[in-house]
Order: structure tokens, then sequence, then C-alpha cells
């Protein structure tokens, strides 16, 4: 139990409080003479219970003014989550259908299959801390690994809007990666969740960092490469030897790369929305390990509780008032 | 029970003190109106926004982290239920980077997101501020939200006068703010290399200094060296001041007036609340708030009043 108030400064009129010790609130009535009146045990009772009902019902009124709250909470709990981070691709390219072609309302474009597909992932996660970042010519930040899943929405439902540039995807992953090198401790998976419809040739530098930083942050990553017709696949080996380069094939490259990153790592070739919708699901059911999460607990208002128990002693009030006698 | 007690005032006291109780039990809440705000911020990115002419706990900053400090502490003045989204600029277009959402809570994650925003973001190099405007615009109109844009009004490279961007298709299609950054003498640009350590400032021969773009303006006084295939803007060697930069104030005033919007100089975000927390702006919104209280202080009066110390014994 943990209690506070909105307000501290309300607490002041707590001395209002204090009122009833100095006049219990019934009627006086001349008498010639007090001394003569013997005491009575039953009626000093009967003033002091009048007195501390009336001083409970201001002390009620207060505190109720005052917001008093069972303060915010956190309760350590063990469920199933992951950390994860969404790192779209917002190359020009993603403004197409699967088609390669510009989408005419029959096909959507592969920006927003995603778009959608991910929001009904962000949705069935309850309990995962999520972030979006985004890459093209260069690494973009939308938002940061958060429980707010309201935050992680907004920033998904923008990536639909006009595509950028080129896809500068070695970028795009330090930026990813460098969401978890701010957390401090790990508790549960850490995940990137790549996707993408085309790759790109890792410079050596970025790819010294990027190896460097999957190993030591344990990250676990997972590439929904949305394919489009005629492009080559993740892993096509080209006919002629001369081709195999990472220039020429940059998608088979960037995948064997990530194999070789030595981190827990599955690729995904979706050459159409439900393939998307089925790695998802895949990821889904994976990514579900047991997580130590902090779960909040919002502040509990009492002041109802407060109004209630004023109301009942300012009855009680009443009805003693009712009873009072008359000479 | 003693009808003489009917007589005694503290009995009317108490009585209404109770119904007070019950009143408040029956109508716990009131509907009120109050203004709430939508915004998407498009912050400038370019080069130029890296031009060092403002001033933040008396240490010069950059334009960029004067806006970034700025955009921070409007968000908590702005009322709850507002949302806020954000967008960064360049070249020709812009990027949102989340859609508007309710700033109480998400405080956090709008304050983080803003901080984040960097210049190396940047897609594209051009800064086609009009025609970034525009696209904007067009993105944006029909989503309910207002476009705060906020830049320093250097085009670069310079724009042809003969290819103005034409605003009819967008002009009062969405209410916004051009906010003008900088200032207005004129500063060095950082350059800044692969590593983004800055290598001195640009010089006079980095950047164009008029438009080479397209067809030449045409006049009827034929330029130096004219040739029109070779030298359609003649041979003579222009140079300007584009590789400073400060506020092209006279510039984003006419751009405002071409598009329906207001113009606005960011000098600090007071000034900047007072402009978008405008009646243009607000939306009403009903909202419950909490009436209890209003009976709850009637109670305690009477309370008091019934207990108040007895002056003459």
């Amino acid at each position: 139990m943990n209690l506070t108030v909105d307000y501290p400064w309300v607490l002041f009129a707590l001395v209002l409080s204090f009122l009833p010790l100095f006049n219990n609130g019934v009627s006086h009535s001349r008498y010639p003479s007090i001394d003569i009146i013997p005491a009575d045990t039953f009626s000093i009772f009967f003033s002091a219970l009048i007195k501390v009902i009336a001083m409970a019902a201001i002390t009620c009124l207060v505190l109720a003014l005052a917001g008093l709250n069972r303060g915010k909470q956190s309760q350590e709990r063990i469920g199933y989550g992951a950390h994860i981070v969404l790192l779209l691709d917002r190359s020009k390219s993603m403004d197409y259908t699967y088609a390669g072609k510009a989408p005419d309302g029959s096909e959507e474009s592969k920006a927003s299959a995603a778009k959608r597909l991910l929001i009904d992932f962000i949705n069935k996660r309850q309990h995962d801390r999520i972030g979006v970042a985004g890459y093209s010519t260069s690494p973009l930040f939308f938002m940061p690994l958060t429980e707010n899943k309201q935050a992680a929405l907004a920033a998904v439902s923008a990536t639909d809007l006009p595509a950028l540039a080129y896809t500068n995807i070695s970028k795009g992953l330090t930026m990813g990666l460098s969401f978890f090198q701010q957390q401090s401790s790990q508790t549960g998976s850490r995940i990137i969740l790549m996707v993408s419809d085309g790759a790109a040739v890792v410079d050596p530098e970025s790819e010294a960092t990027i190896r460097r930083w999957a190993k030591q942050l344990n990250i676990r990553l997972y590439w929904i490469f949305m394919r489009s017709e005629n492009s080559p696949g993740l892993y096509e080996k080209p006919e002629d030897p001369r081709d195999d380069n990472a220039g020429a094939m940059p998608e088979r490259y960037l995948h064997l790369f990530f194999t070789s990153l030595g981190i827990p790592y599955k690729a995904y070739q979706a050459e159409n929305p439900d393939a998307v919708q089925q790695a998802i699901n895949d990821i889904n059911k994976l990514e579900n390990m047991p997580l130590h999460y902090v779960e909040k607990i919002p502040k509990q208002d009492l002041s109802t509780q407060c109004y209630l128990l004023a109301t009942f002693f300012i009855s009680l009030l009443l009805a003693f008032k009712l009873a009072e006698a008359r000479p | 029970m003693n009808l003489q007690n009917l007589k005694d005032y503290r009995f009317y006291c108490l009585s209404i003190a109770l119904l007070a109780m019950l009143a408040l039990f029956i109508k716990p809440q009131i509907i009120k109106s109050q203004p709430v705000y939508n915004f998407t911020f498009i912050v400038d990115i370019t080069r130029s926004m890296n031009a060092r002419d403002y001033q933040l706990k008396e240490k010069s900053v950059t334009r960029l982290q004067f806006v970034k400090q700025a955009l921070n502490e409007l968000v908590l003045k702005l009322p709850c239920q507002s949302k806020v989204g954000l967008g960064i600029f360049t070249e020709r277009n812009s990027t949102l980077l989340f859609e508007p959402i309710e700033v109480c809570s998400s405080y956090t994650e709008i304050d983080s997101v803003i901080d984040s925003i960097d210049w190396r973001m940047a897609w594209a190099a051009d800064s086609r501020i009009s025609k970034g405007i525009a696209s904007t615009i067009t993105q944006l109109q029909g989503s309910g939200s207002h476009i705060v844009f906020l830049t320093d009004g250097q085009e670069a490279p310079p724009v042809n006068p003969r290819y103005k961007t034409d605003f009819s298709d967008v002009k009062g299609k969405v209410k916004g703010l051009l906010v003008g950054v900088g200032g207005l003498q004129n500063v060095p640009i950082p350059k800044y290399n692969h590593q983004g350590q800055q290598k001195g400032f640009y010089k006079q021969d980095d950047v164009p200094h008029r438009s080479t773009f397209g067809m030449a303006p045409t006049s009827s006084v034929p330029v130096e060296g004219y040739n029109a295939r070779n030298a359609p803007f003649g041979s003579a060697k222009v140079s300007g001041d584009q590789h400073l930069t400060r506020l092209y104030e006279p510039y984003l005033e006419q751009l405002s007036k071409e598009i329906d919007w207001s113009y606005h100089r960011l000098e600090s975000s007071e000034l900047l609340n007072t402009a978008l927390q405008a009646a243009v702006f607000a939306k009403k919104q009903s909202v419950l708030t909490d009436f209890r209280p209003y009976f709850a202080v009637f109670t305690l009066m009477l309370l008091g009043l019934v207990y108040f110390p007895r002056l003459n014994k």
C-alpha cells in the first residue's frame, strides 16, 4: 500500500478537522448552574464520539479533494514476450506491388501490405516492447523501444506514405542494433525483425560493427524478404560464376552474411502478402519465450471511497443532531 | 427525536451537506469543452540547419538543436488530448516519423524521437523548400492534422524563377504555420566529412550560386556570353553568398501568403506556443471533468459553519 495525493497543498485544509475539538456542534441551553449537573460518562462519551465523527468527515472530504490514490505501482511478472525492433525498408521500390508495378487498386503495394500485417502483429504482442526504425539512403529513427502500443502503431502507420530513395541496409541495421545498445540490462529476447524488398552491399566498416554488436547484444535476427517478380532470390546461385559476387547478387550475399554472424537468424522469402503473414505468424509463435517484465499498475483513485465515508459520517451527524435532547 | 432540533441552523447545514453529498454521487462529472490541437511538425534537416546562430543557456547552438529544444518544451505545454506527429524534410519532400499521437500518454516517446532527429537522416542533399511544402500538404491533406513547417528558407541550389512551385492545387487544403528558423545575419554552414566530423565550413566555390537548371530566364537583354546550346545562362562567373546562410524571412513570408498560412519567426518556445495555441488551430472537444470537488468544497464550508468555535461563551 503506497498512498499518495495529487495535490499535496490541499492537505493544509486538514487544519479544518480540528474545528470540532472546540465545538461539538450541539446546541447550548441556558442553565442556572452547570455545577449541579452530575458528571455523566455516557454524555461525555457521546460528546467525544460526535467530535471524532465530525473530524473524520472533514478529513475524508479534504483527502478526497487532495486526490488520494494508491500510487503507481509496478510488479515484476513473468510472461511471454520480447524486445522487438522493427526495421523497415523505406526505399522507392516498396511503393510498388510484388509485380513491380505501381499499385492500381487491385493489388496493394509492398509497403502497405507490410504496414497492414505489422499493425496486426503489434496488436497481437501484448507484453512486448516494440521499437521502430527505418532506412533508405540513411537510417531513420521512428520510435524508441516502448510498451506504448499506440506510439509503435503510429510509427508503423506512417511508413506507407511515399517512400524515399535507395536501400542502405548496413546503416539501417546499425541503427536497429543501437536501440539495444542503450539498454542496460537484458531481460527477454532481443529481436530485430527486418522487412525489406531488396538488399545492398554491406560496406566493410559497417560489417565489422554489425558483427561485433550482433554478438555482444545477443540479437536474434529475422529477415522477411519481400521478393518481387523476376528479382533474384536468397538461395539462388547465378548461372555464370562471374556473377557470384555481392554487387550482382546482394540478396544472396546479405543472406550469407547474416548466416555467418553466428546469431540465431531466420530468413523468410515472401513472394506475396500471404507468405509475409505466414512468416509473421511463425515469428509470433517462435518468440514466445518466458520474459521477465515489469507490469505497471496505474494509480488507483481512492476519492470515491473517501466521499462515501464522508457521506456516511455526515448522515450519522445528522441523526445525532435530530436526537439531541432539549429542556 | 425532538422537533425543537428542526429549528437549529446546524440541522439545516447538516441536511444540506448530506444533500450535497448525495448530489455528488448523482452527478459526479460534467461535460466541459476544451480546445485541443492536432499538429504535425515537419523539421527541415538540410545542411543549413547546422549553422550556429541561436543561443541556449549562453552557448551557441545550431538551428536544429534549438528547434528540437523548442519542440520538446512545446509538447509539454499542449493540453492533454492534443495530438502531435513528427516528420523531417529534405530534398523535395518530407517523411513522417510517426503519425499524430496523444501528447500526455506518449510524452516520453515523442521526446526521444525529437531528440534523435539528426541532419544525417537526410536521404538526399537538395533543399527545395517550396516543393517540400507542396508535397507535404498533398501527403497530409485529409489527415486532419495542421502542419507546422520549420525551416530557414534557404533553397539550395537557388530556384530558377521560371520554375516556381505552383501552389494553386494545394492552397487552402490544410491549415498550417510556417516557422522561420535562424538569424537575419549571414553565418557560415559547417561542413562534415563521411564520419560526421566537422571539417571547416562551406566555401564560396563549394556551392552553386544561381540556378542553371532547365531553360534560362527569358529577358530581352541577352546575357553576357549567351549561347543557346552551350551557355544558355551566359558565361559570366556568378558568385554570391549561397555558401552562407541566414533566415530568408521575406521569402518565407511570401510563401506563406501563397498557401494561406501564417508566418512566425522562431525565437522561443513560449512565443511559438502562443502562435500555435491560436483559435485557428483549436478544435473544441468536450471532455468529462470531475465535478465532485465543487460539491465537496461546499459541504466542507457547511461543516465548518456547524463546528466553528463559539466566540461568545
